[in-house]
Order: C-alpha cells, then sequence, then structure tokens
C-alpha cells in the first residue's frame, strides 16, 4: 500500500482526503522529498517529479552497444606496421588510463552518487550508466588483452594507476574529490550538500568532461590519420555514452540549483574555478608523459590549449563564464561534431537504434 | 634524344603542376625546368627535389605579402625537422610558407599564413620531413568547413607529396612507371607490350593538370588505395594521371590496329576529367597480373548437403580475393529440426552455416585495400527465416550472430499481399518444398498454395506479425534490405526463355548492393562490371544559351564510348571460378549507372523532390538507357549478340519500360526526342550484345573520387565527416557555402548553427527559404518523393538501383507504410534504412546548446577582451577576419 502512488503531494494543491485516511502507514504529505537531494528512498514513480530524467534513461537504452561488435583485427596490424613509436606511447598510456578511469567513475557512482540522488527515475538513469561503465571497463580490457600480448606486460598496463606517475596523479585527484564525500551517510546540511554538488561536478565535468575528453582527443587523433579504427569505433560509443553521462549531471547540478539557489553562491563558483585548475593542470602533466616522445600533429603546447578550452566550455555549462579564453586548436576534433557517414566496405555504423515500437499500418506519412 | 626532351618536358609540367595559368614567374619556371632535367638525367633525387624547394623560397620571398614576411623572420622556432637522410636540422619557417603559398594561388579566401601557423604550432621535435608535409595536408584539410578551397590546397599538397614519392623511384614518365610495374611483377605482359610499342603517343597523353581536378579527399582515396605500390618499397610507382592512363591501357590491348591507341588515350581522357569512372575493381586491377575487374558476383543457393555447402564457401572466398562484392542466396539450404538422413539426426538450419560464412568472409582481406563482404539472400518462406533475421542483432546469442554479413529479405509478392489483408503465411522447410526457390509470378503462387494445402508447411504464423519483425530488424540494423523477387523476375531482361531442360530461368537473389539483379543456377555464378557517370559533369557544358542546362548530347556520346569499355571487361576479366566465366560470356551482362544526381539539382537550383528535377531525373536515366542499347547493338553488329539473345524479352521486342506500368496502370511513354522505333529496329535486326545494360550502384568510393554525391542519393548533410580505412575527413556542401558567401551569410555563427543542428539549414531564419528548400537533406525530403523519382527511373534500369531509405525516427508503423509503397510502386529493390543515433555526441568545438543547463538570466555572454598576445597570435592566424583588430 505504502507504494502506492498519491496523486497529489504538495500541500497547496490540497491533498485527497479520501485517499490520505486510507494510507495510514506513510503520511501522503512526507512520502516524497520536497528535493532531490532531500535524504531517503523516493519509490514513486508517478506522478514523475523529474520526467526529463526518464527520458534520459529512455534514449540512453536505445544506444545500446556491446563489445562483440567491434572489430580490433586492424588495430593489431596497425600497431605492428603503422604507428610510430612515439604514438606506441601514446596508445599504451591511453589505455593504461582508460582501463582504470571507467571503474573509478563506476565506484563513485555506486558509493557516492546513486545514494543521495533521491529520484527514482534518476536512479534509473544511474542504474544504466553503471551498465555502461561496465561495458566501458569490458571494451578497455578486451582492448588491453588484444592490444599487449605479453602478459608480463599487460599486468604491469593494468597496474597503471600504481606504477605510472601521470595516471596515478589524476587518480589521486579523483581519490580526493571521492573522499570528500564517502563518509557521508545522509546529506543535510548546507555544507553537506555543498561537499556532494562539487563531487557530482567534479566527476561530471573534470572527469568524465575532462579527463576522458582529452582522452578521446588522442583516440580522435589516431583515427584522423585512418589509424585504430577498432579503438576508435568503441570510443566512439563509449563518447556517446560519456556525453550522456555529463548531461545527465549537469541536469541533475540544473535541478539543484533551482531547488536550492543558495548553495551557488560566489564561495561555490571560486572553488570550482580552482578546481577546473587543477584538473587542467592534473591532465596536462598526463600529456606531456603521453606526448612525451614527440608525436607530429599533437603537441603539448596546442593540447594545453586544447583542454583549457574544454575547461572553459565546461564552465559555460554550469553558467560561468570562461576562466581560460583559449581556442580550440585541434580541427579533428571538429571532425567528432558532425555526423559520420560510413559505409559496409569501411567500418561499422555506429547509429543505429536498438529501442523501435509500433504496430504495422499502411497509412502513416514518410 | 627528341623523344626524352618531350617526355622530360612532360614530366616537369607533372612536378610542377600547380600554375594553369602561366602569367606570372616565367623565370622562376624555367630555373625549375632546369632543375628537374638534371633529375632525370642523372636519377638524383634528394638533390633534385632541394633545388625544387630552394627555387621557390626564392621566388616566393619576392611575392610575399608584409605580414607573411613578419611572421616569417618572428625568429626561429626551436623547432627540428630529420630529412629523408637522416640528417636533423632546424625547421625552416620559409620553406613551409612558400610550399603553402605556392599551392594557394589561385585558390580565393585561402589564407596560407593560417595554414603555416597552425603547422608549425602542431609540429612536435625532431619530426620527419615526410610528417611534416602530412601536417601540413590535414591541417589545410582541417579547415574545409571555414573555406572549401582548403580542399583544393590540401589536395594540391598531397599531389606534390605523391609526385615526389614517385620520381625519387626514379620514374620520370608513364612508360617507366609500367615497366617498373612489370618488373615487379604487377603490370600484365599485354600492358606492358602495348605501353612500349606505343610509348611515346601515350606519354604524350599524360596531362598532369588534370590533378587540379581533385578535391582532397578524392585524391586522398586515390592515393591511400588506388595507385599501385612498388611490392618491397610500398611506395607508389603511379601518379594519378598514370594511374587512369593505366586503366584504360588495360582495357585497350585486345583492340587491333592502331585505334587501339587512340582509344586508350580518350578514354584516359574522360576518365581523368571525372566525368566517368568505372568501378573500384576495374580502377584496382585492370592492367595488371590479376585483371578481376567485375564488382559484383551473384552466387545460387549452394545445394542442400555439406558438399554443396563447402563449395560455396570456397567460391565466396576465391570471388571476394580479387575484389568482388558477393551475394548468395540461402534458400535451399534445409532448415532447423529437418532430417539429415545420413545420420538419422536433425540438422540445425541454417544459422551455424551463415557463421562460417560469416568468419569466412571477414578473414579473406582484399589485397588489403578493403575487407570482403556479403550478403546474404533468403526467401520469405523460409522456416529459418525469423533466426535470420536475427542475424545481425546486437543483444541475445552471440553464437548466433553474423556481424560481417548483410541480409536480406527476398519477398514474394504473395507475402505482401497477405501482409495488406492481415492472413497467415506459411513457412517451409526447403527439404520438403524444394521446388518454390525456382519459380516465381503465377507459377509460385499456385505451387505455394498447393503446397500449404498439403499441409507441408512447418508452421504458420500472422503474416503482419513477420513484417513487423522485418521492418524491426531494418530499423535496428539497417540491414534486412527489402527486395522484390516477383517485379525483379517479372521485368528482367534474361527470364524471357528457359533453359534447354525446359526448366524456366530465374533470379533467385540481388548482389551485395541490391542494383544487380541476373539469373543464377548451379552451372551459373552472375557477374557484373560496373561503371558510372558522374552527372554533374553534364551540367552547363553546352555552348552559348544552353550554358547551364543540361548537355544531353554529352551524356550520349559518353554512353556510347564507355559501353564498348563495358563490354571488354567481360572478354579482359580474369574469372575466379568456371561457373561467373561460363555465365558471364552467355549473358555478358554490363551495369552503366551514375552518381552525382544531386549535383546536377544543385548546379540548377532545384530542390530534390520538385518536379523540375524529377522529370529531369527520369529523362536521364532515359537517355543513359537508349544510348545504352544502341552502343550494344552496334557491338553486336561487329561481334554478334550474346549466346543467349534468343532467350530475352528484347529479342521478343520488349524493352524494360515497356515492362512497367504508370502508378494509374497506364504504359510508360519514353521521352519522345529519342528515336526509339529506329532503335527497336536496330535491336530486332542485329540483337544485342549485352543481355543487360544499366544498374545504379552505390558509388561510395568512386563519388569520392569524382568529388560528388553518391549515386541518386539527396546529400545527407551539408555539413558531415567520411570515415574510411585512411580516415576521417570533413566534407562540406559547397555550392551552399558559395550561396551563401554570395549572401554575405557564411560565417562562424552559421557554421555553429548548422553543426548544432547536425548539418541541417532549416529553420535558420536568416537564410532565404528558396534555398532552404534545396539544401534539405536527405532525411528531409519526403521518402515517398524518393520512391517514385525511383520508380519513375526504374522503368529505364534493366537492372536495378541501390536505393537507400532514411527516416530519422523509425517505427514500425512508418517503416510498413514506406515499404508497402515500395512494393506497390513496382520497385524491384531497397537498400539500406539509414536511421540516426537516439542521442548524440556533445559538441566539443560548437557551443553547447539543447540540453546544457543554464543559470537564469540565460547563456553566459561572453565580453570579449583581446591581451596583446591573443591580438598577435589571432591576426597571425588570420589576418583578415581578426577581430581583435577592428
Amino acid at each position: 500500500m505504502a507504494l502506492i502512488d498519491p496523486i497529489y503531494t504538495d500541500d497547496s494543491r490540497g491533498v485527497d482526503t479520501e485517499l490520505h485516511s486510507l494510507n495510514t502507514t506513510v503520511p501522503v504529505g512526507d512520502a516524497r522529498p520536497k528535493h532531490i537531494l532531500d535524504p531517503g528512498f523516493d519509490l514513486t514513480l508517478r506522478p514523475m517529479r523529474y520526467p526529463q530524467f526518464f527520458d534520459m534513461y529512455k534514449d540512453a537504452i536505445k544506444n545500446t552497444w556491446t563489445v562483440d561488435e567491434i572489430d580490433f583485427s586492424d588495430d593489431l596490424v596497425d600497431l605492428d606496421r603503422k604507428l610510430m613509436p612515439a604514438e606506441k606511447h601514446l596508445v599504451s598510456r591511453l589505455v593504461a588510463f582508460f582501463a582504470t578511469g571507467d571503474s573509478i567513475v563506476a565506484n563513485n557512482l555506486v558509493l557516492n552518487l546513486y545514494k543521495h540522488i533521491n529520484a527514482p527515475e534518476a536512479r534509473m538513469f544511474l542504474s544504466r550508466q553503471l551498465y555502461e561503465e561496465a561495458l566501458h571497463v569490458q571494451f578497455y580490457l578486451t582492448l588491453l588483452d588484444n592490444y599487449i600480448p605479453d602478459m608480463a606486460e599487460r599486468e604491469a598496463a593494468f597496474a597503471a594507476v600504481e606504477n605510472i606517475p601521470s595516471i596515478k596523479a589524476k587518480a589521486e585527484f579523483c581519490f580526493k574529490w571521492m573522499d570528500s564525500v564517502d563518509t557521508l551517510e545522509a546529506i543535510t546540511t548546507q555544507e553537506e550538500r555543498r561537499r556532494f554538488v562539487m563531487n557530482l561536478i567534479c566527476f561530471a565535468t573534470c572527469i568524465e568532461g575532462l579527463f576522458f575528453f582529452a582522452a578521446f582527443a588522442y583516440v580522435y587523433f589516431l583515427r584522423s590519420k585512418g589509424l585504430l579504427n577498432g579503438l576508435a569505433d568503441g570510443t566512439n560509443w563509449v563518447f556517446r555514452d560519456e556525453s550522456c553521462h555529463m548531461n545527465f549531471a549537469l541536469e541533475v547540478v540544473e535541478t539543484v540549483r533551482k531547488e536550492e539557489p543558495d548553495l551557488f553562491d560566489e564561495r561555490m563558483e571560486a572553488d570550482i574555478r580552482a578546481m577546473m585548475h587543477d584538473a587542467v593542470d592534473c591532465e596536462h602533466l598526463f600529456a606531456a608523459d603521453v606526448l612525451g616522445e614527440g608525436v607530429p600533429g599533437m603537441s603539448l603546447k596546442d593540447t594545453r590549449e586544447y583542454l583549457e578550452y574544454v575547461a572553459d566550455t565546461r564552465l559555460h555549462l554550469l553558467g560561468y563564464q570562461s576562466e581560460f579564453g583559449s581556442k580550440n586548436p585541434f580541427s579533428f576534433m571538429e571532425l567528432q561534431d558532425v555526423q559520420g557517414l560510413s559505409n559496409f566496405f569501411e567500418r561499422t555504423v555506429s547509429s543505429y537504434q536498438t529501442g523501435i515500437s509500433g504496430d504495422v499500418s499502411f497509412d502513416e506519412d514518410f | 634524344m627528341r623523344t626524352i626532351v618531350t617526355k622530360t618536358n612532360k614530366n616537369n609540367t607533372t612536378t610542377r603542376g600547380e600554375q594553369p595559368s602561366r602569367t606570372t614567374r616565367v623565370t622562376d619556371e624555367i630555373t625549375e625546368d632546369g632543375a628537374n632535367v638534371t633529375l632525370i638525367e642523372t636519377g638524383t633525387g634528394s638533390d633534385a627535389t632541394g633545388t625544387t624547394d630552394g627555387a621557390a623560397t626564392l621566388t616566393d620571398a619576392a611575392t610575399m605579402s608584409d605580414t607573411l614576411r613578419d611572421a616569417t623572420d618572428a625568429g626561429p622556432t626551436g623547432m627540428r625537422v630529420t630529412k629523408r637522410n637522416g640528417a636533423v636540422e632546424p625547421v625552416d619557417l620559409n620553406k613551409i610558407v612558400n610550399a603553402i603559398a605556392r599551392a594557394s594561388e589561385g585558390l580565393l579566401g585561402v589564407d596560407p599564413m593560417r595554414v603555416a601557423t597552425r603547422t608549425i604550432s602542431a609540429l612536435a621535435d625532431g619530426a620527419t620531413t615526410r610528417e611534416l608535409d602530412e601536417l601540413s595536408i590535414r591541417t589545410a584539410a582541417g579547415l574545409i568547413v571555414d573555406e572549401p578551397n582548403y580542399s583544393k590546397l590540401a589536395s594540391r599538397l598531397l599531389a606534390t607529396i605523391v609526385d615526389k614519392e614517385v620520381r625519387n623511384q626514379n620514374i620520370p614518365w608513364f612508360s617507366e612507371s609500367i615497366k617498373v610495374g612489370y618488373e615487379s611483377g604487377i603490370v600484365s605482359q599485354e600492358v606492358y607490350d602495348f605501353v612500349d610499342a606505343n610509348a611515346p603517343e601515350l606519354n604524350a597523353a599524360i596531362n598532369s593538370d588534370r590533378d587540379r581536378s581533385f578535391e582532397f579527399f578524392g585524391l586522398r582515396t586515390v592515393y591511400d588505395r588506388y595507385l599501385l605500390r612498388h611490392p618491397e618499397r610500398r611506395d607508389v610507382i603511379e601518379t594519378p594521371q598514370y594511374f587512369f592512363l593505366r586503366v584504360a591501357c588495360g582495357l585497350s590491348t585486345t583492340t587491333e590496329g592502331p585505334s587501339a591507341v587512340d582509344e586508350a588515350v580518350k578514354f584516359y581522357d574522360l576518365m581523368s576529367s571525372l566525368a566517368y569512372l568505372p568501378s573500384s575493381p576495374t580502377l584496382f586491377n585492370s592492367g595488371t597480373t590479376h585483371s578481376q575487374m567485375s564488382s559484383c558476383y551473384l552466387l545460387d543457393s549452394p545445394e542442400d548437403s555439406l558438399e554443396g555447402i563447402y563449395k560455396r564457401y570456397t567460391d565466396i572466398a576465391k570471388l571476394s580475393k580479387f575484389a568482388g562484392g558477393i551475394g548468395v542466396a540461402w534458400h535451399r539450404i534445409r532448415a532447423k529440426g529437418s532430417l539429415i538422413t545420413g545420420t538419422n539426426g536433425l540438422s540445425n538450419g541454417i544459422v551455424p552455416w551463415l557463421r562460417t560464412l560469416d568468419s569466412s568472409v571477414a578473414a579473406v582481406n582484399q589485397g588489403g585495400r578493403r575487407k570482403g563482404a556479403a550478403c546474404v539472400y533468403l526467401e520469405s518462406w523460409h522456416a529459418d527465416i525469423e533466426d535470420f533475421l536475427e542475424l545481425r542483432d546486437n543483444t541475445g546469442d552471440h553464437a548466433r550472430r553474423t556481424h560481417n554479413l548483410n541480409i536480406a529479405n527476398w519477398v514474394p509478392d504473395l507475402f505482401m499481399e497477405r501482409v495488406e489483408k492481415d492472413w497467415q503465411w506459411s513457412l517451409f522447410d526447403p527439404k520438403k518444398a524444394p521446388h518454390l526457390t525456382d519459380l516465381y509470378g503465377k507459377e509460385f503462387e499456385s505451387a505455394y498454395l498447393s503446397a500449404e494445402e498439403q499441409g507441408l508447411f512447418e508452421k504458420q504464423v500472422p503474416a503482419r506479425q513477420l513484417y513487423s519483425r522485418m521492418m524491426r530488424t531494418l530499423a535496428q540494423t539497417g540491414n534486412g534490405w527489402m527486395t522484390f523477387k516477383d517485379p525483379s523476375n517479372e521485368k528482367c531482361n534474361q527470364t524471357g526463355g528457359t533453359n534447354k531442360d525446359g526448366s524456366p530461368r530465374v533470379v533467385h537473389l540481388s548482389n551485395l548492393c541490391t542494383e544487380i539483379l541476373e539469373v543464377t543456377d548451379q552451372d551459373n555464378t552472375a557477374v557484373c562490371n560496373l561503371g558510372s557517370l558522374n552527372l554533374g559533369a553534364y551540367v552547363g557544358t553546352g555552348a552559348g544559351a544552353e550554358a547551364t542546362e543540361f548537355d544531353f548530347a554529352r551524356l550520349g556520346r559518353v554512353v556510347r564510348q564507355v559501353v564498348p569499355f563495358l563490354d571488354r571487361v567481360i572478354d579482359i576479366n580474369y574469372y575466379p571460378t568456371p561457373e561467373a566465366k561460363f555465365s558471364n560470356e552467355k549473358w555478358r551482362p554490363v551495369g552503366l549507372g551514375l552518381m552525382g544526381l544531386q549535383d546536377v539539382f544543385f548546379k540548377k537550383g532545384f530542390a530534390f523532390d520538385s518536379p523540375e528535377a524529377r522529370d529531369l531525373s527520369a529523362r536521364i536515366s532515359a537517355h543513359i538507357y537508349f544510348h545504352a542499347l544502341w552502343a550494344s547493338t552496334e557491338l553486336a553488329e561487329t561481334y554478334g549478340p550474346h549466346e543467349a539473345f534468343d532467350g530475352t524479352r528484347a529479342a521478343q521486342g520488349k524493352l524494360q519500360f515497356d515492362l512497367w506500368t504508370t502508378p494509374d496502370g497506364n504504359t510508360v511513354n519514353p521521352p519522345a526526342e529519342l528515336d526509339w522505333d529506329t532503335l527497336r529496329d536496330r535491336i530486332a535486326e542485329r540483337g544485342l550484345r549485352n543481355s543487360l545494360l544499366i544498374a545504379i550502384a552505390p558509388t561510395a568510393t568512386i563519388a569520392s573520387i569524382a568529388g560528388c554525391y553518391e549515386c541518386i542519393e539527396p546529400q545527407v548533410s551539408n555539413l558531415f565527416k567520411r570515415e574510411t580505412l585512411s580516415g576521417e575527413f570533413m566534407q562540406i556542401n559547397r555550392y551552399l557555402v558559395r550561396e551563401l558567401q554570395a549572401c554575405g551569410l557564411w560565417d562562424e555563427r552559421m557554421i555553429s548553427e548548422i553543426k548544432q543542428a547536425e548539418g541541417s539549414i532549416q529553420g535558420i531564419d536568416r537564410i532565404p527559404e528558396e534555398l532552404q528548400e534545396v539544401y534539405r537533406t536527405a532525411w528531409e525530403v519526403p521518402q515517398r518523393q524518393l520512391i517514385d523519382m525511383a520508380a519513375e527511373r526504374g522503368a529505364f534500369i534493366d537492372q536495378s538501383q541501390s536505393l537507400n531509405l532514411f527516416m530519422e525516427t523509425p517505427t514500425i508503423g512508418k517503416l510498413s507504410s514506406m515499404y508497402l509503397h515500395a512494393w506497390k510502386s513496382g520497385l524491384k529493390t531497397t537498400y539500406y534504412l539509414r536511421s540516426r543515433a537516439a542521442t548524440k555526441i556533445n559538441k566539443s568545438t560548437a557551443p553547447s546548446g539543447g540540453t546544457a543547463p543554464t543559470p537564469e538570466g540565460g547563456a553566459p555572454t561572453e565580453t570579449k577582451t583581446f591581451t596583446d598576445e591573443e591580438a598577435m597570435a589571432c591576426s597571425l592566424e588570420n589576418p583578415e577576419s581578426c577581430e581583435a583588430c577592428d
């Protein structure tokens, strides 16, 4: 009975007294949280408070893909014959980062985000996101297994977070922001909510929105040269997923902003700007390592500019002005913004939908 | 000695190759010519290259603008490059700037300095000169969206590299390229002898200025995949122009007498103008030791036995190896649960066999140039049809999936009728009903009904349930193409007679791209070699008042010129299996097609579905068909009709459009300006050399080479990227950019808006409505119109056309309506269903819109201020449009 949906929750709309009298165990007025960050486990989907999250969930389902669809066979030929040593180094660092990056995101999702975002439709999206993070981990796992035939070398790659300082530094950045909230059982005070929102923004804009976007840039750089198409195909799908994750998190931020505008004060903005600087520096350090052997077409200078440019666009998404004022120096990233056209002789087409509905009929418009 | 001088001059044109008008800098050119003569005579490649570069530096320093000079004088970059000989030296900014500036000449809107500074900024210390060259090309190509002429710049820079690569192997002229190819075992004896005997004329025919016809993507494709490479060194041994002439020579060696050279040169001239291109296998293999030049092979279903199935795997592997696309039917293989007499076991049906085929196809690599590809056809009455439709799903049991195979439905009319009536549909095991696949039309219907009455079916399902499943597969995978068995047979020229034993001749399937329809059986593997007219090249080539008209006279001439070349492939072709050779010699089918229909409409300013466009589209196809038939009667006059001519519908006086009706049931009247009566008399008198002449292939790759829109398709987007084995390339609608530039509307905001709208310009208020109408994308043109246009054109296509359909967000209801209409229109086949991803990738270079939250008060307002450094960087980047300076 407690699961039955009260029709009206807000006092101002008036409560259906008959229903109210039937429902003795859970007081109707209190059954649903007022704000999305109010502690608890709301189980009620109708009326839906945040239909936008449910739509995002449904869209995510439509974009289901599997690792088995990706053909790595060309990649192995490229690694063997076409990549320059500097590019090989780039790839090994990159894949090592990916192998741990998505796991960290998944952990934060389960341990920190799911607990506090109290709307069942938003939790549906998070559940879907969790599956996607696992899928990404599986993708990079498969990739590493394929790319690195030598067992010892492979083990070293998986232990990148311990052995490679530039990757370790990125992980530490993540852990720092995870640690800031992982002791919170419930977020009730304004200060606790601030910490939570900072974690959410950090993972959306710095980790998924900057670390991952920077990593995608390396992949797309290689793809613009026609290299490692298997990696690029999978990454394309990962990119699409990550875009959705970031949009979701930003939508949560926006919801919180509407519900609790006081949280978003000047201090918050200053903290976010500082965090962005940290993230850009951290990623710059990684770039110096990745590009350390000199990769023609991707200089460290241009990469720094790109990172700053991405950081600025994240700030714009949060409604803030530019911090760095940099321009995008990578024309190959422009390629990622436009619709691709594949033909079957070449690569897998990544734009088909899995969700499809309706019945046979003969008089619809087309 | 005199011939050497001639060749030398020709070669020099190639090396320079950059100035069509020679009004300036004559002196410098003479200097270079001197340098290159040295190269040829002494064969010291790197020296001469250095000399050429040096000459350029001196030349261009004099013509540089102040801005350019200031920038290049800005001081050393601290960067070093590694030269070919291993020496490391500081980056010479002047050299880079000058090379780019030279290549930019005559290109309006191109800023060489912008390319140079960006190139240098992306450079890594110690990069090789080759990497530096590649980088400058990619940088130029990255600016195509701002100004389409950067595509030409990138193309010219690439042409220089290709040229260098060839010259550095001491290949100064065409006949030497053939000689090197012959000595390394790639070029055939026949072509070597032919070229050797006619070297002066052939070398003189090369026109390197034609390299300038290429857009960047076209030349890149040619360089990456089409030019012959030395087997060990892996360097290309032919320039793009040598490549076209090699292809032409490969198709001319069988001609008798002195006209052979003349024909080869004319054919070269046609191809290098990009007005017509043969299909990829012909471009790859003509003149080589493996002259497999056919695009398509159609194999009948294997016989229902272990031996039959394994023989098919072998056939397919052999045919696939040399760049042929495969269509194979699977109608005859027994269904799941059928008895295997030999072992008294039960069959697992078709899926495990198709899995094996899947792996086999993926393993065959077409000379490293592309992967093998195949499409499997299945009749809609086959009891395993439901498993078949799941083969491409990305969910479920992967042991029952085939990710490399394409799948297509071979749909009888009776099925569509039952879908309409909402009746039951019976599914049969071919082991119990083996005759169904060899029947069509009324005979099929009565055999099906009688098998149904006898209760031979495995099971029955509501026809709409199966149809709905087919629609779902199309929406989810784009695959499971709808091809229609009865119209394909009833409107096929080859099904006018019976085999010697009285059995009917039947078309059992289409090919990999659903444009070929030919009869098959166990002894006949159908083959087709293709070529496509680039229609945009026929607009505005006429004289005077006709300057913007479609030049039907030229179209007719070219059709008559190229049909003999398509026909000749049949004799020269290498056939990997005897069944293919047998069938092709008997039927001599060819497939002349077209591409760039959209270019014609853009040039004419027609909306794709306007009455003018519809009329022109059908007329073009009628003219092509008319002249192709005419050319085939001429060939028949010389060589006799093809062996099976008497059994064709044409022999009974029926041409393709006689087999079609208009939507209101009337006969189709072909354009009256063509003399069809005389043509019919000629056919009756002389016969035809070719049973089939017209097929419109997808032209994916050759349209790239020609720089035109594919096949009969509307543009998919005003801004998109091509993803290929050689990387990704941005493509912008040049016609649109020119129109918007003319209205002063092509600016960063516009680019950003078009990016946001995924390449659409609908609803951008600044753009005049007429332009919005003309520049709609395939997603925005009603598909009903595309289908109707395809049917109108179809009356002049004796095989079929690769008709893609587009639907942004497909539903079962919309799809089922659409495909019913396609069937009712009399279409023989359809191709991919294109749909779009449900969610979009975040734009990384355009301002985010859509779901991105904005703070109260709207989007962040950027107040632009510039530091001195920024202003400087900005003016270096693009002095003409620098916002900081105005």
